[in-house]
């Protein structure tokens, strides 16, 4: 290699490098000084404008979903004339929170009840739902799940609730029938045991409360009382209740989907790693497309000892308070939310409809799903205060390790975050 | 702007100085621009954005946005709630994370390259490509492989079996790595002592979990994907050493690993002194692989105070906390790479001159 | 390649593995263990992805009941179709490429000047230049990730390709080993020049970065790493689908938005493929690094 080679020709080039570097810096400089902010001023809520393009910003399932949701929007802006655009986020929760950030958040997006306290308490939400023409048609559990500080912010996009659902192969060689089909605490585990048989567990289910919690509604129980003034963890129906849980788990008839090497609990119920499990709806869809072998029914939740009880979950259909087009969002939920198109997106993604009124249409074009709906009139949401999410996602973090440890020591020390929580 | 090349063309000895520092600055400007722009004035809006109430919505520069003072950072680490649990948490995990990563990649690193820079080696250059590829690829790819592999039913747990070890289901099992030894030697409740008392939220007992058998996954990834980089730091400055040592050191069968020890080792203090800081710094900002693959489960065991941070201010809107955890974090990595610059630098001191007077021998026995 | 293979015949090479009794018994007593010792530690390098490729073809359930067989028993490439058919696997792969070739050749030209101005050129203020260097190299990156979106934000560029690339066109340390090599390139080379009347410039650009090829290679290695495979700054800089490199595709693929459950062929899939370009590179400029250090061997 000579180094000394070919001078004048890398000289001249160097030179235009070097004078497109100090360009460069200059540009950055100014960038530095003047460039345009991201940031939105948000003094005033922005003015309106009745044909503002809406974009709507959604967290997808699958195709099915995604498409479903497109051709609804695009049939209510064909209609109204106002453009709208559907996003899929890839993150939803961070999408959202960046475009809120960014001074340019979705018009209209999906928003969980997990969320729903800290925007709406942030100003970022538009509490639009009262004023829908449909705003009574909604399940009143569900308008319940977006009421914050006494206001009902955003119309229920549609559920999900949970139920038992059992593997009718390994039901029928375990030698049971439609009676053994548990109908109370008791049943339940007699059916665990008797169809757990080597590797197969008798009852999957994910490691979260969001699963287990059905037994502490089950037994009367739950993480705060009904008013949500009040934190009621370590309550003896709820210790009683985990140690349900937990001796199930011990005795090996019970498991965890990630004990058995499942990324939830229909993964488990598909590969027929457990033979029961406790899911949403939403397994359907994952046992048509993934296990199309498996043959399944769905059955309504064991009552324990307080009476039947499950848990729900549920969307919303958030409109941002700095939107510039905050009517046409408001039509555009609307339209989302007659029964025709939540009979659409229940065809779709096999959700449940959020409005009472298409519930036994529903019923009637699904009946081996009926257990779930049929759970809407026993459903309790989880807790919506700003922060219980986390409490509860480190109560999950406790419940991984249920088998090492003692239902009291892991309720008091979620108790005592709760109440920090509720307290508020 | 008149470019280096003008400047130059008028020649000069007696402008030469001033020449000269305008030709540095203009070197270094582009540098210092990009860096400032994107790594300094960003840490000041996050130094406000810490001792705000920003929620995240409109700008942290508007009027209405308070400031708090040293709130969110005393309750992170006294107010003993949730926040206070996690932050103790994430430090735990990522504690043990580095000091499990930070010897064994350097050792293994150093061992691999000093295998690999044998002379009479046939196919040397094989054998480090294999060692460095991990190295080049993806954080995010490689924990998709991991969790392939470390799954329930992948392959470790497959090869495991041949032993006949029931292999644990790694990145889904949150016990800690230490409390199950502790449980092998027949304690497995904490002792009054260490559930009573706590630090930063956790009790001493879940201090001493140790890492979770998942995160013990990620420090053997950590380790596989980090070495061949290092290697090759080593490599080089087993090549700068000169071949007279390096050849002498092999030539002398029955002293090899004392030369090693005292001659090439002591030599190689400012490799070594890179890969250690480099290690420090890097490790205590574990984030893609948690990212990629467990968002910080099981049971938190795998949160890291960059995850935390990152989670706090970017899925929660409580950016004001986000930016503490990050300050935080950064206050931590400072600690420590001074400790460990000030231990070795102390070090060095004392052995320079006996260094070079080993050097010296060398040169007189060949 | 080829210089290995050079290497490896040798004379003297060949001397040392196979003649002289005395030679070839210290061969044995160093080298053989050595030789098994290195087989056994490349195979636990080599073998998870040559496992992983094999995956990527196979089916799931039998990835999952033989997840070590390195040929699968039914070859499929439906992981590689679904990834094609169902995300937007080519928009993540042509943004990726977009910014690591900007990223990559503005960090080498940018360090290199900086680096140079550091270690050559006195000026007032280098040595608070450098002292802040320092400084920023001890600022860790993930620490950043608030910081970074606050100021891209509040710059306007949130959201595009200027966010995504001119926050990674420098970086401390690859200013530093560019400092550190040519603070080791004898003074005595560009004092002649000097005298010659070669301004700063074409010193640095015609004399000096030659001579720095090894230095510069490192720094082509590191960026095109570094930015190929960098996550939590796009994490931060963007939001839009089709902004989405493909580090975040497929770490938002792996925990699970296009599937649910395990789905290891897919994921496999994707990272094979994001692998491939990033193996590619580092195969072709190995054999540049290794011709460079032959070379300096060989002086």
């Amino acid at each position: 290699m000579n180094p000394h080679g070919d001078t004048i020709r890398r000289t001249r080039r160097g030179r235009r490098l070097a004078l497109m570097s100090v360009g460069a810096a200059a540009t950055m400089m100014l960038a530095a000084c003047g460039g345009g902010s991201g940031f939105e001023d948000q003094g005033a809520a922005a003015e309106q404008k009745s044909d503002a393009p809406i974009s709507v910003l959604i967290g997808s399932s699958g195709d099915a979903e995604t498409k479903a949701v497109e051709d609804s929007v695009k049939s209510w802006s064909d209609e109204s004339g106002v453009k709208a655009e559907v996003q899929v986020a890839s993150d939803l929760n961070q999408q959202l929170a960046q475009g809120f950030a960014g001074g340019e958040p979705p018009d209209v997006f999906y928003l969980s009840t997990d969320s729903l306290a800290s925007y709406a308490s942030n100003g970022s939400l538009e509490p639009y739902a009262a004023d829908l023409e449909n705003a009574d048609a909604f399940f009143p559990s569900l308008r319940e799940a977006f009421t914050y500080d006494d206001e009902f912010w955003c119309a229920p996009k549609d559920f999900s609730t949970l139920a038992l659902v059992i593997n009718t192969k390994l039901w029928d060689q375990a030698g049971l029938t439609d009676a053994d089909i548990p109908t109370d605490w008791d049943g339940l585990r007699a059916a665990a045991e008797k169809l757990t048989k080597g590797k197969q567990v008798g009852l999957v289910f994910g490691p979260e409360y969001q699963r287990i919690g059905t037994f502490f509604e089950q037994n009367g129980g739950g993480l705060t009382n009904d008013e949500g003034t009040e934190a009621t963890v370590n309550s003896p129906e709820n210790v009683e209740a985990l140690t349900f849980v937990k001796d199930m788990m011990k005795d090996g008839v019970a498991a965890y989907s990630s004990d058995v090497g499942a990324g939830w609990g229909g993964e488990a119920f598909g590969k027929e790693l457990g033979a029961m499990t406790i899911e949403g709806n939403w397994i359907e869809g994952a046992m048509k497309n993934d296990f199309p072998g498996v043959d399944y029914k769905v059955v309504k939740l064991p009552a324990g000892p307080a009476g039947e009880a499950t848990l729900q979950y549920t969307n919303c259909w958030g409109v941002a308070a700095q939107s510039d087009n905050i009517d046409g969002a408001k039509s555009l939920v609307e339209h989302l939310t007659t029964p025709e198109q939540q009979m659409a997106f229940a065809e779709a993604f096999g959700v449940m409809p959020s409005v009472e009124e298409v519930a036994d249409e529903w019923r009637a074009k699904y009946p081996d799903l009926a257990a779930f709906i049929d759970g809407a009139d026993t459903a309790a949401n989880l807790p919506t205060q700003e922060g219980a999410a986390d409490v509860i996602s480190e109560m999950n973090a406790q419940l991984a390790t249920l088998k090492d440890k003692e239902p009291q020591q892991i309720l008091d020390s979620v108790q005592k975050n709760m109440e920090a929580v509720v307290s508020q | 702007m008149a470019s280096p090349g003008k400047v130059r063309a008028r020649g000069g000895l007696g402008s030469n100085k001033a020449r000269q520092a305008f030709a540095g600055w203009i070197f270094i400007a582009p540098v210092v621009v990009l860096l400032g722009l994107f790594l300094f004035v960003p840490v000041l809006m996050a130094a406000w954005v810490s001792v705000s109430d920003w929620t995240g919505r409109g700008s942290p520069f508007s009027s209405d946005v308070g400031f708090v003072g040293a709130e969110n950072y005393s309750r992170i680490l006294f107010g003993g709630g949730l926040d206070t649990q996690d932050f103790g948490t994430a430090i735990r995990n990522n504690f043990y994370y580095v000091l499990l990563v930070v010897p064994l990649q350097t050792a293994l690193s150093l061992f691999l390259a000093v295998l690999v820079s044998k002379r009479i080696l046939r196919g040397r250059g094989f054998f480090r490509t294999a060692f460095y590829f991990p190295s080049v690829t993806s954080s995010v790819a490689i924990t998709v492989l991991w969790l392939f592999l470390f799954n329930a039913t992948g392959v470790i747990n497959k090869i495991l079996s041949w032993v006949s070890i029931d292999g644990p289901n790694w990145f889904a099992d949150p016990r800690g790595v230490l409390h199950i030894v502790f449980g092998v030697l027949g304690v497995d409740t904490a002792p009054s002592a260490l559930a009573g008392s706590e630090f930063l939220g956790i009790s001493w007992w879940e201090w001493l979990a140790g890492p979770s058998v998942a995160m013990s996954a990620f420090i053997m990834m950590a380790i596989f994907t980090t070495s061949g980089t290092f290697m090759l730091l080593f490599i080089a400055a087993l090549q700068n050493i000169g071949p007279e040592i390096h050849e002498a050191a092999m030539i002398d069968q029955a002293n090899a690993w004392q030369r090693f020890w005292h001659v090439t080792l002591p030599m190689l203090r400012p490799t070594l002194f890179t890969v250690l800081t480099l290690g420090l710094i890097g490790t205590w900002q574990v984030f893609d692989q948690i990212y990629t693959g467990t968002r910080g489960g099981p049971a938190k065991t795998t949160l890291t105070p960059a995850y935390l941070s990152f989670n706090a201010a970017f899925n929660q809107q409580d950016w004001g906390e986000g930016a503490a955890i990050a300050f935080l974090l950064f206050a931590i990595i400072v600690f420590f790479t001074l400790v460990q610059r000030w231990v070795l630098r102390d070090r060095d001191k004392v052995s320079t001159r006996g260094r070079r007077a080993r050097a010296v021998a060398v040169e007189g026995e060949r | 390649m080829s210089t290995t293979m050079r290497e490896a015949t040798r004379p003297d090479a060949a001397v040392a593995t196979s003649t002289a009794p005395g030679r070839r018994s210290r061969f044995v007593a160093s080298g053989g263990p050595t030789y098994l010792l290195l087989v056994v530690l490349a195979l636990i390098y080599i073998l998870p992805f040559l496992i992983q490729i094999s995956t990527s073809f196979k089916t799931e359930p039998e990835a999952a009941v033989n997840p070590i067989g390195l040929i699968p028993e039914n070859w499929t490439t439906a992981a590689y179709e679904r990834l094609f058919r169902f995300s937007d696997y080519v928009q993540w792969g042509t943004n990726s490429i977009i910014v690591t070739t900007v990223v990559t050749a503005g960090r080498v030209f940018f360090d290199s000047l900086a680096g140079y101005a550091l270690a050559r050129i006195p000026f007032r203020g280098r040595g608070v230049v450098f002292a802040l260097l320092i400084a920023v190299m001890a600022v860790p990156g993930v620490v950043l990730l608030i910081p970074k979106f606050l100021v891209i934000n509040q710059l306007g560029i949130y959201d595009s390709y200027t966010g995504m690339i001119v926050p990674l066109l420098a970086d401390a340390a690859g200013v530093f080993i560019m400092k550190n090599f040519f603070e080791s390139i004898p003074v005595s080379v560009e004092e002649q020049a000097r005298i010659d009347g070669a301004g700063t410039f074409r010193i640095f650009w015609s004399i000096v970065l030659p001579m720095a090829a090894p230095a510069v290679m490192t720094i082509v290695i590191l960026s095109f790493q570094g930015s190929w495979n960098e996550l939590n700054h796009f994490i931060v800089a963007t939001q839009d689908p089709d902004l989405t490199v493909l580090t975040k595709g497929v770490a938002q693929l792996a925990s699970g938005q296009l599937s649910q459950g395990t789905q290891y062929p897919l994921k496999l899939a994707a990272a094979v493929l994001m692998t491939i370009p990033v193996a590619v590179v580092f195969f072709v400029f190995q054999k540049r690094i290794m011709n460079a250090s032959a070379g300096a061997l060989k002086e």
